[in-house]
């Protein structure tokens, strides 16, 4: 069982959005400032959006059953065996999400959640992808090639994962149609600068007609 | 013993001994006490009150009563004259018994400053007599048979503790050659109460049952290993003897003293005459913890080839290593007062005191989690990062994360901040130092005093404080970042739920 929360508009919805969150093991849950900034400005124009904890997150369920053994690793090398789990939590969070809306859904990455997005991508019937500060140097992103949905790619001049070069010499790499928008502040985290994501987020999803005018939401 | 009405003027009763001093001269009809206590006099009001209620008696009444007169204020400098006027005597019981300086000027000021502040009140009031609490260990690493005398040049002491309690007896002494009456007590190691095994901080001994503990644990998780063979080096020597005593009694014969009506400057070793060897200690503590196979070596720390059972006991019992060694005992005329046959610690009794202490978690969970009500919150970083961090780590999941190697910075902005550094090896917290040290940090979390409050007392995830609020990570943030939910896993584990006031009585009101 995974925590999670629906934020829906007074009205109709119209689109759908998945928000994956950035690493458990490096502090991400579903209270994280970009994925709730996200999460509310997507409703105010008239998405449903559903963030969720991943397994061992909060009150959700799971996590390493040798927590000390699996921490050791992860602070060795920055890997854990069973990532796995937690792209399976996206699923299980993109099926759930289907029984609240009926609508083909953006999946939007955050972070570590831009690869567990992505790994779903097959499934999901997405109608537009979003990742903001992917790693690429980290992770493998080709699932991305599988999906036609056009693609936003956000990030910062000042990503300690990734450096901007080298986040434009992947971005050449992928198909078309895709987009990239490069920030001129936030780091990774973004901190005080969640407008400016929220901003470029309802830019591109209002360019490819899946947002509608701003309203208010009904709560969670 | 004196019989007129006698006004006592007490410092360091919220301190390990201080309170127990207080209820021992109140066992004394025609003893008034005026009580130091640390601004706002509310809030230490609240933990003496707690502490005296465990020994049976009840602040408010004896306030009532006019037997306690709460006094506030902060040595050295604080007091007045009019708050000392026609005191009897002084017993100044307040003290920091952190050994090492580590750059703070903790010990300097309160048992250096403090004691010359009182002094110099002392004489100004004509006050005739003076007490003043010192250690048995005052002696530094001399051995043999300790006279009841003032060393008069500093003798080669162990650590920054030893040599401001000398410092300070030296005051004592010159006071008393100029001013008065002045009684200079050296108590021994302190343990638990003879009669409950209650302790109200857990030092000293304390750190190698707890050292002792974590061995057992890291024991009960481990399959490949006989419990009963541990390869543990003891860097000690097992037929020298470990000098503790009961807390209780120490403050029996204390109050003794000081009540006794004395005519010329005295010292006064407060020391057990049969004291356990380290043998017996050792056994004790095997027999209680279900554990066996450490042997005496000559060795001394760091061992080159430290083995894991090694590294994980010395990460704490390291802090007494200094005492493990000396065969010293003491010229004393403290008399046990105990039937043929018994002694003041024994068996029995230690291991009363280590029943104690484990139902408290260490005396964690009385004073800190649930009896502090939230206007005695005052989180004190410097308890939290100097001593509570060095007491809890090695108990807590962070030290079974055996790859955390790491040099971390915590700086906590505000009037009572400061920065401090500390270097984890294998999930050992292995140093924690105020700045400036030589310790180069690998990164920094940078956070208000209020965040740090809300996030060890956990009403607050560290990871919400950073990404919402005003913390900031400097340096490799990536390793900061890793670090978070080993940090979130030991604020889960040891909750400091408004600690802060017990931590700043412990700092500034305990001894010895």
């Amino acid at each position: 069982m995974l925590e999670g929360t629906l934020t829906y508009p007074a009205g109709h919805p119209c689109c759908s959005v998945l928000i994956a969150g950035p690493h458990p093991f490096l502090g991400g849950d579903m209270g994280n400032n970009v994925v709730s900034a996200l999460s509310k400005a997507l409703a105010l124009r008239g998405a449903v959006t559903l963030r969720f904890n991943y397994g061992g997150v909060g009150a959700s369920e799971g996590g390493p059953a040798d927590w000390p053994k699996v921490m050791s690793k992860f602070w060795k090398d920055g890997t854990f065996d069973e990532e796995q789990d937690w792209v399976n939590d996206v699923g299980s969070a993109l099926a759930g999400l289907r029984r609240w809306c009926d609508l083909s859904p953006v999946v939007l990455g955050y972070s570590f959640g831009c690869w567990t997005a992505v790994k779903n991508l097959r499934e999901s019937n997405a109608k537009a992808i979003v990742l903001i500060s992917p790693n690429p140097k980290q992770h493998e992103f080709e699932p991305l090639c599988q999906s036609q949905a056009p693609l936003l790619v956000i990030h910062s001049d000042n990503d300690f994962t990734c450096a901007a070069p080298e986040m434009m010499s992947w971005f050449e790499s992928l198909r078309e149609p895709k987009t990239r928008i490069q920030l001129s502040a936030g780091e990774h985290f973004f901190r005080g600068h969640e407008l400016d994501v929220t901003a470029t987020v309802l830019g591109f999803l209002q360019h490819h007609r899946l947002l509608g005018a701003e309203q208010h939401d009904n709560g969670h | 013993m004196t019989r007129g009405p006698i006004e006592v003027f007490l410092t360091g009763a919220t301190g390990f001994l201080g309170h127990y001093l207080l209820a021992e001269l109140l066992t004394h009809p025609h003893v008034r006490c005026r009580v130091l206590l640390r601004p706002p006099v509310s809030d230490s009001s609240v933990r003496l009150e707690r502490l005296l209620a465990d020994l049976g008696l009840n602040l408010s009444e004896l306030i009532a009563d006019g037997r306690v007169v709460p006094v506030e204020g902060v040595l050295p400098d604080s007091l007045k004259r009019s708050d000392v006027s026609g005191v009897d005597l002084v017993l100044h019981a307040a003290g920091n018994t952190t050994f090492h300086a580590n750059g703070s000027n903790g010990l300097e000021t309160t048992n250096i400053e403090g004691t010359r502040g009182l002094l110099s009140l002392a004489a100004e009031a004509k006050i005739r007599r003076f007490v003043f609490v010192s250690t048995a260990y005052v002696c530094g690493e001399q051995a043999g048979h300790l006279p009841e005398s003032f060393f008069d040049r500093l003798p080669p002491v162990r650590n920054d503790y030893e040599r401001s309690k000398w410092e300070a007896e030296r005051l004592v002494r010159d006071w008393g050659e100029r001013s008065g009456v002045a009684t200079i007590c050296r108590p021994s190691i302190l343990f638990g109460d003879s009669r409950t095994g209650r302790a109200s901080a857990m030092k000293g001994l304390y750190l190698v049952a707890k050292a002792t503990e974590i061995l057992a644990r890291a024991m009960d998780d481990n399959r490949d290993t006989d419990r009963h063979e541990i390869a543990l080096r003891i860097l000690g020597c097992r037929d020298a003897t470990c000098n503790v005593v009961p807390i209780d009694w120490a403050a029996r014969q204390m109050t003794d003293i000081a009540l006794n009506p004395a005519t010329e400057s005295s010292v006064h070793h407060v020391t057990n005459p049969d004291p356990p060897t380290h043998q017996e200690v050792k056994g004790w503590l095997e027999e209680y913890f279900d554990i066996a196979g450490g042997r005496f070596s000559d060795e001394t720390w760091p061992l080159t080839d430290a083995n894991h059972y090694e590294e994980l006991f010395y990460a704490l019992g390291n802090v007494c290593l200094d005492y493990f060694r000396n065969g010293l005992t003491f010229e004393s005329r403290c008399a046990a007062d105990l039937p043929p046959g018994r002694r003041l610690i024994d068996g029995a009794s230690f291991a009363r005191c280590m029943k104690y202490a484990q139902a408290t978690n260490w005396c964690r969970t009385p004073l800190v989690e649930h009896d502090l009500p939230p206007q005695a919150s005052r989180l004190d970083p410097a308890w939290y990062f100097e001593s509570f961090l060095p007491e809890a780590v090695p108990c807590s999941v962070v030290a079974k994360v055996e790859a955390l190697t790491a040099v971390v910075q915590y700086t906590i902005t505000g009037p009572v901040g400061g920065s401090w550094v500390s270097r984890f090896d294998r999930g050992l917290l292995t140093e924690t130092h105020a700045m400036p040290t030589a310790l180069k940090p690998e990164f920094e979390y940078r956070l208000s005093y209020e965040d740090l409050v809300e996030v060890v007392s956990c009403r607050k995830p560290l990871q919400d404080v950073f990404f919402h609020g005003s913390a900031e990570m400097f340096g490799d943030v990536e390793r900061a970042l890793k670090m978070v939910p080993i940090i979130g896993e030991f604020l889960k584990e040891f909750p400091v739920a408004g600690g802060g006031d017990c931590a700043a009585g412990s700092r500034a009101g305990a001894t010895c």
